[in-house]
């Protein structure tokens, strides 16, 4: 493998409440290479949401060193964090996050106006990605006229759009029954078969278990050996 | 995002919550309506007022007779009968005058073939035309000769030919004014105006002859005099009060029976009252807009709230604060623009009922409608841009959290 497409070194995040300083991580170091797929397990409350936010740089980092794809993100402005988030990053959300009153079709096609691809070509992309994960059917579909399977999936189409140095999924089945889960997670297997780098947190250890790494975090820490007993 | 895409994100957004959006629009709409109805309005009335201060004649003056006293009792102004024919003959003999025109009028019926029609049968001088601004449309005005020989020739007023069915070959046949023929000279054009009584409807003939056959008397109702130039206006004034004086034997503090107006400068008042009471109008009007505006940031704020998450979404997924700054603001700006355009239309139609019921011509100043809708943009983007940097500096984390 060339160079780690995602870096953190001693990483910590410190939310200062006014009163109260809370460490939601600490010192945390993490490699993750390109075409890796990784689970990031932890129960509610061991720091995986901030873990999510630093690596998806909606949040930056109170200390330590983040490189995303080459780039050293600590020190950017919004801006240009903006920027990152539209090329390096696809998320893919526990509830979705589907633009409401907005089709399948414009919801995938968004992140890329936001990149300036001319409309038609994006609208293109967009029918495309659907397609590829069997939404070709679907395209003009609102959110609320769509099942949660399918919301998802409009979801992963949306983060893969723009293809992005890394897809970060945070519960994606969380809100999906088992069935429909086990779909999702499966097109996930399918899509690190085609050479993508995926970022999985979860709290369930059955989903992680589709991962090729797991990397487990508890009280803002990265485990030791990147395993805590059962 | 591209200037198209922010378009058509704004216009999306319009229709959702189409009652609301409806709601929002409306104070806008009542704001830009009123202003574009008003400064129409006053347009009208200013126009109204401006042509018939052309209608009036250049540089006139009015000579009216005081009021007359008998015993204690004062009558009413006009009522003297100290005004003569001479005394505009002697006017007219000033320097200073282009023309002056005497007026010696009485109802009268007027007949011509099967038509009749009871109106204002005015004695007057060749000056006529000059002094009050009427020009020909066929044959001749009364000429000097016709004054001094009393010839019963006569000049009709457009409405009066009209109203008569008299055409352009009706030029030297017979028309019967209180049962005596005239021979008709000439018919004038339209003048128009706005003036309760029209200025076309009305008969001249030579001041001699209605003193002769219709009045009896010298004593004229008023004398219009037209002055050469602006200029000359108040020395003109003065040399007609002094030349009146002498020949009425009014000495210095007596009370002078005749009032000179000069009616050009009364309307050239009103006129710039009526412009001051449009600009006070538009003025008032405009805060009604300023409180549209508050509306649209209300909603948009409400709005911002409402769609945390949607913004918290879009920065996942790339937008900068550029990006959702500029959506917010074009949907403020959308709905100012959309309600300042259906205002203008409201406005236009309110004008348009107002110019009818008034009876003034309809005045449609293509200025208004860009002042308007340059107004609402500006109305738009500075109650728009608030809520706008609101949604923009929205933390993503915070927003994707947001219920």
């Amino acid at each position: 493998m060339s160079e780690p497409i995602l870096q953190l070194e001693r990483v910590s995040r410190i939310y200062d409440t006014g009163k109260v300083l809370v460490p939601a991580l600490q010192d945390v170091d993490l490699t993750v290479d390109r075409g890796e797929f990784l689970a990031i397990v932890g129960p509610s409350g061991s720091g995986k949401s901030t873990m999510m936010h630093i690596l998806g740089c909606l949040d930056r980092p109170t200390s330590g060193r983040y490189v995303l794809d080459g780039t050293p993100v600590e020190e950017l402005d919004d801006d240009a964090l903006a920027a990152v988030r539209s090329r390096s990053i696809g998320f893919i959300f526990q509830s979705y996050n589907l633009l409401p009153r907005t089709s399948a079709l414009e919801n995938v096609a968004t992140p890329l106006a936001y990149q300036g691809v001319p409309r038609r070509e994006r609208l293109e992309r967009a029918r495309a990605a659907l397609t590829l994960l069997g939404l070709g059917d679907r395209l003009d579909h609102e959110p609320t006229e769509l099942s949660g399977g399918q919301q998802q999936r409009v979801g992963i189409a949306r983060a893969l759009v723009t293809e992005p140095a890394v897809l970060l999924a945070d519960e994606p089945t969380g809100n999906l029954d088992s069935h429909a889960g086990a779909e999702v997670i499966e097109l996930f297997r399918q899509l690190h078969a085609t050479g993508r780098t995926i970022v999985l947190i979860t709290h369930d250890l059955e989903v992680a278990e589709a991962a090729d790494r797991q990397v487990h975090i508890r009280d803002g820490r990265i485990a030791p050996d990147g395993r805590i007993a059962a | 995002m591209s200037l198209r895409d922010l378009l058509r994100l704004a216009v999306s957004r319009l229709g959702t919550g189409k009652l609301r959006t409806g709601l929002t629009m409306l104070g806008i709409i009542i704001g830009v309506a009123s202003v574009v109805a008003l400064v129409s309005v006053g347009q009208g009335a200013t126009e109204g007022i401006n042509s018939r201060l052309e209608g009036l004649g250049t540089n006139l003056l009015t000579i009216n007779p005081g009021f007359s006293t008998s015993g204690a009792t004062r009558g009413a102004l006009g009522s003297a009968t100290t005004l003569t024919i001479e005394d505009a003959s002697a006017i007219s003999a000033l320097p200073d005058i282009a023309g002056v025109a005497p007026e010696l009028s009485s109802q009268q019926l007027v007949v011509a073939g099967s038509q009749n029609e009871t109106t204002t049968v005015i004695g007057t001088t060749p000056a006529y035309p000059l002094v009050y601004a009427y020009t020909m449309w066929q044959g001749s005005f009364l000429n000097q000769a016709s004054v001094d020989h009393s010839l019963r020739a006569a000049v009709l007023g457009n409405t009066t030919a009209t109203n008569l069915g008299l055409t352009a070959s009706s030029i030297g046949s017979t028309i019967y004014i209180s049962g005596l023929p005239f021979e008709i000279v000439g018919i004038m054009q339209p003048k128009g105006g706005s003036g309760f009584v029209s200025p076309d409807d009305e008969v001249l003939i030579p001041v001699t002859t209605a003193r002769d056959l219709f009045v009896g008397s010298d004593s004229v109702r008023t004398v219009g005099v037209s002055v050469t130039t602006q200029a000359a206006m108040n020395t003109a004034n003065a040399e007609i009060t002094a030349l009146l004086d002498q020949r009425h034997g009014i000495g210095a503090g007596g009370t002078p029976d005749f009032t000179i107006t000069s009616q050009t400068q009364l309307l050239s008042t009103v006129s710039s009252v009526s412009t001051l009471l449009t600009v006070l109008l538009a003025g008032i009007a405009s805060i009604s807009l300023i409180v549209g505006g508050i509306g649209i940031m209300n909603i948009m704020l409400v709005s911002v709230r409402e769609r945390t998450r949607e913004i918290g979404i879009r920065k996942a997924i790339g937008a900068r604060g550029r990006d959702i700054l500029l959506q917010f603001l074009f949907e403020a700006l959308m709905l100012s623009v959309a309600g300042g355009i259906v205002g203008i239309v409201v406005g236009v139609l309110a004008s348009g009922v107002i110019a009818v019921i008034a009876g003034w011509a309809f005045t449609f100043n293509p200025f208004t409608v860009v002042v308007s809708v340059v107004f609402s943009l500006i109305v738009g983007i500075v109650f728009g841009v608030w809520p706008a940097s609101q949604a923009a500096r929205l933390d993503p984390v915070v927003a994707l959290r947001y219920e």
